[in-house]
């Protein structure tokens, strides 16, 4: 296939049936509705080129700045989209909580602001509220702002009335499927896509999905800020329910270990709410049904995201020479310690004089250190330590950290690895500092 | 009727204890009058021990000072002097409070003097040797000024920096942390200037190290303020200074509500009562910041986090723990290895479940919308959790032999107070109780020692002020005293020999 442009691959998405054997339905065929194959990656690329398209060239003559509430997948598209036409992106967000994505958009070449967190001493009265104040800096004359405000613009619905709808219909034969399942965020793609099905067959049953009230999935809003969002119309579902972070992440492993769909936890948040509903439904059947769900986004940004709620499924081998993988009683056991007072006779008189290696963060070292040290971050010498000894064990050393706790553990960790003469300074640079003893600065 | 949506507090001993002994309280509000402000001084001693423990477990030296302006008693501030003095003080922010910290007990060199300051305050300050926050470049040059003129020893002094706001990246990728602006001290941007006076005035103040106050939840916010304060801090040292303290203020906060549940389950039904898909939860529609435009909501919700699953000494450790933006190293270890000591400055977060008011039931009536109306021996500036955007129910004390009338079972309530005016509320909600108060009974606010006791109190209308009582447990049973009759020493058989 020959493009243009790649904005011209936006769209026309394959629709997978998911086998039967995964779900478990017997009545019901389940579609996968593969979004995550859109060319920036996401389900949002429609709606960004649709909002964004028909402005891009006048903002380029007025050298205006894309902007828009994002923390996601808008976020990336419309970065993407700024940069082919030569203009800057912004993105504002609450907090970034998905940290690969903050570090994508920055590759992609976004400017991010975060917000305010909110007032720990509160003021009830105080009408300042920082969206308010975004709205605001946008809505001032002489602005320099392409606000494309996802959550209120209709073309984020249309670009999935005309799109994604219709697709789906096509790709079922002419037929509007009986069920079809989203995920509500701007609740561009739930509208847009329930009204053409509706259009076509008014049977057709809407299931929305949010983010159970504690959860956070990314992509979705909870009950609570479903309804602030512009688009969001709660006529359009037939049923609202929601949905946990590990069911999300259930979902996701399911799709990715047994289909072969690489989805992210959005898309493994609408698998596991489509069968958990069409189940009970399933039993009364006796016809032939169909289902389509949307799977959003890709995995690979969410590593990090799983790992932190179910980190055995990207659990991993113990590291070797790990200073970590020490107990408190190795590290008491088998690392040798020295006070100050020792350790500054070592230094002048030894023969040959020790190695000091100061363990602190650069700024700190180069604020005040023991002379003649050498900086080596602790994690950069964790790293090093994973290859081997970085020095002859016939060249004494002296570790130093702060408060001598992460030297004992790589004096043990050395010792373990055959070095003969390792010593941690015992109460750390804050010991030496408080027995008087000299540190110098360059 | 609909499922009652209770917000029921959280409570710790002692305070959920004392809240027990209901005839004790009883006899006390009846001979002391309402309403009643009831401390327990013992637990600021507990609380500050645990936010030590964080020190301790990040290896961490440095004080930790109550900002005295939560709460005016005098009974914990006693309480408070008692304790370790090398890891415990006050901070204060008015000539009044400076003279109260001192006759409490503490010595200068636990007191530090934050906020706007006039020349009496900074005059006694100096003269008494506690440590100065200069609020700004001016009152820093005032400082030095009145040193000078009337011959008073050096001050150690801890400019308070403000205006943290900053891009880590450069150019146009970035990430950019935006923060509330502060009218409070001096912008780090403007830092150049203030070393300049700093060193300009050696004879007259010494620079002990730099504070920060952030009035904002967020981590990440305080965490890039304390990076900057550590670059600032090194900065004075190249000048040939010796600063040592990174003040980080207070803002730690504190959990009102026990069940997560509970205030989800209200949140969500506030917001729905503002669509007007269920009836209201408020006096006349009130919103609490929300509000309805064409089926959609809109605003922010004006509320404190009423449930917070790490507040006080963990939301501390939290903070010290995650990597900070710039440098990527936990605040935590920054400090450490900087060999800066910390300081931080709670308020509401050590005063934590550190006391209770208490009011007479007065009037109980029925009202059109089904709910009761309920009036109580006090106005909302008596017990000001509403004015802070906290919502949290108060608990019911019956009277002796009040109980059992054949009303039972949960109930809304709207709760109004002692003064002639449409707006005194004590909160603009719909309570709910798990039955009607009757008049004679006592409710009891838990939790209000941070900010809500006294902080608002005024003679309006002539209506009394609250008492404040000290309570010490004493055995099974309790003992009291009025808390300026309180100090460390009172034991059971008055005070220790």
């Amino acid at each position: 296939m020959r493009y243009e442009s790649i904005t011209e691959a936006i769209g026309n998405t394959p629709l997978v049936r998911i086998d039967p054997a995964v779900h478990g339905l017997v009545h019901i065929d389940l579609y996968a509705k593969l979004e995550m194959l859109n060319p920036f990656g996401s389900v949002k690329d429609r709606p960004a080129w649709n909002m964004a398209g028909p402005h891009l060239a006048t903002a380029a003559e007025r050298g205006e700045t894309v902007v828009e509430l994002s923390s996601g997948n808008t976020a990336k598209a419309l970065a993407l989209l700024a940069g082919m036409h030569g203009l800057r992106f912004k993105s504002v967000t609450n907090r970034m909580r998905i940290p690969e994505i903050k570090e994508l958009l920055l590759l992609l070449g976004a400017e991010i602001e975060e917000l305010p967190g909110r007032s720990e001493c509160l003021d009830p009265t105080d009408t300042d509220d920082p969206l308010t104040r975004f709205h605001q800096a946008l809505a001032e004359p002489g602005g320099t702002y392409l606000h494309t405000d996802q959550y209120f613009n209709p073309r984020n619905t249309e670009a999935h009335a005309s799109g994604t709808g219709p697709e789906i219909i096509k790709d079922l034969d002419g037929r509007a499927p009986d069920w079809f399942i989203a995920c509500v965020g701007t609740a561009g793609s739930s509208t847009g896509v329930a009204r053409v099905l509706r259009e076509h067959d008014p049977d057709v049953r809407v299931l929305g999905l949010v983010a159970h009230k504690s959860d956070f999935i990314p992509g979705i809003r909870t009950i609570d800020e479903v309804h602030q969002v512009g688009l969001f119309d709660p006529a359009t579902y037939d049923t609202i329910e929601s949905v946990t972070a590990d069911e999300a992440i259930d979902g996701m492993v399911t799709l990715i270990r047994r289909c072969g769909l690489l989805s992210g936890p959005t898309g493994g948040a609408a698998f596991h709410g489509a069968v958990r509903h069409l189940r009970a439904i399933d039993d009364e059947l006796t016809e032939r049904r169909t289902a389509v769900f949307i799977v959003c986004d890709r995995a690979e940004s969410y590593t990090g995201y799983v790992r932190q709620r179910r980190p055995e499924l990207v659990g991993r081998p113990p590291l070797k020479n790990s200073a970590a993988a020490l107990t408190e009683a190795q590290v008491r056991a088998e690392a040798a310690v020295i006070d100050t007072e020792a350790a500054r006779r070592w230094i002048s008189d030894g023969d040959p004089a020790p190695l000091v290696i100061d363990l602190r963060g650069p700024h700190a070292y180069a604020a005040l250190h023991i002379d003649g040290s050498v900086n080596i971050t602790d994690e950069l010498f964790g790293e090093l330590l994973r290859g081997g000894l970085p020095f002859s064990k016939r060249q004494p050393v002296l570790l130093a950290c702060p408060v001598g706790e992460k030297s004992a553990r790589y004096a043990a960790l050395l010792t373990r690895m055959g070095h003969p003469d390792v010593r941690s300074l015992s109460g750390g640079i804050i010991a030496w500092r408080d027995a008087g003893a000299p540190l110098v600065r360059d | 009727m609909r499922v009652p949506l209770y917000l029921q507090p959280r409570l710790e001993p002692p305070l959920s204890s004392l809240l027990e002994a209901t005839p004790f309280l009883h006899s006390l509000a009846d001979a002391l009058g309402s309403p009643l402000n009831v401390l327990l001084p013992d637990r600021i001693a507990e609380n500050a021990e645990r936010f030590r423990a964080v020190y301790r477990k990040h290896h961490l030296t440095g004080r930790v000072t109550f900002a005295h302006k939560a709460n005016r008693s005098s009974a914990l501030l006693r309480r408070l002097a008692a304790t370790d003095p090398g890891s415990t003080g006050v901070d204060v922010a008015s000539l009044g409070e400076l003279q109260h910290a001192l006759s409490c007990g503490f010595t200068p060199d636990r007191i530090t003097a934050t906020g706007p300051k006039d020349p009496r305050f900074l005059w006694l300050a100096a003269r008494t040797g506690v440590t100065v926050h200069p609020d700004s470049l001016t009152e820093l040059e005032q400082l030095a000024e009145l040193v000078r003129k009337f011959a008073l020893p050096r001050v150690d002094v801890l400019p308070r920096l403000s205006g943290f706001e900053t891009a880590t990246g450069s150019g146009v990728s970035g990430v950019k942390v935006l923060s509330r602006r502060s009218r409070f001290g001096t912008p780090v941007g403007e830092v150049g200037a203030l070393l300049d006076a700093l060193e300009r005035h050696r004879d007259a103040v010494e620079p002990v190290g730099v504070a920060y106050h952030l009035d904002t939840t967020g981590l990440t916010e305080k965490a890039v303020a304390l990076e900057q304060c550590v670059v600032v801090m090194d900065e004075l040292r190249a000048r040939g200074l010796d600063p040592r303290i990174v003040d980080i203020g207070g803002g730690f906060g504190v959990g009102y509500v026990e069940d997560a549940g509970q205030w989800e389950r209200y949140t969500t039904e506030l917001a729905n009562a503002v669509l007007g898909t269920r009836p209201a939860l408020t006096w006349r529609g009130h919103g609490y910041g929300l509000r309805n435009e064409g089926g959609t909501l809109r605003g922010a919700l004006g509320l404190y986090p009423a449930h917070r699953p790490t507040a006080g000494p963990g939301y501390l450790d939290d903070l010290l723990s995650a990597p900070a933006p710039a440098s990527g190293r936990p605040p935590a270890t920054l400090l450490l290895e900087h060999l800066y000591d910390l300081a931080v400055q709670p308020g509401r977060a050590l005063v934590d479940q550190c006391g209770a008011v208490l009011a007479r039931v007065l009037d109980v009536r029925p009202t059109d919308s089904g709910d009761h109306l309920v009036r109580v021996g006090m106005n909302a500036g008596d017990m000001s959790l509403e004015e802070h955007g906290v919502l949290v129910d108060p608990l019911l004390l019956p009277r002796e032999g009040g109980q059992g009338q054949g009303d039972e079972g949960p109930v809304g309530i709207r709760l109004v107070g002692n003064l002639c005016l449409e707006a005194d509320l004590i909160t603009r909600r719909t309570v709910y109780l798990p039955r009607l108060p009757h008049v004679g009974d006592l409710l009891a606010f838990a939790n209000t020692a941070g900010y809500a006791m006294d902080f608002h109190a005024h003679v309006a209308q002539r209506q009394p002020l609250a008492r404040t009582v000290a309570v010490v447990r004493d055995g099974g049973s309790w003992r009291w005293c009025p808390d300026e009759e309180y100090w460390p020493i009172t034991q059971s058989g008055g005070p220790a020999s």
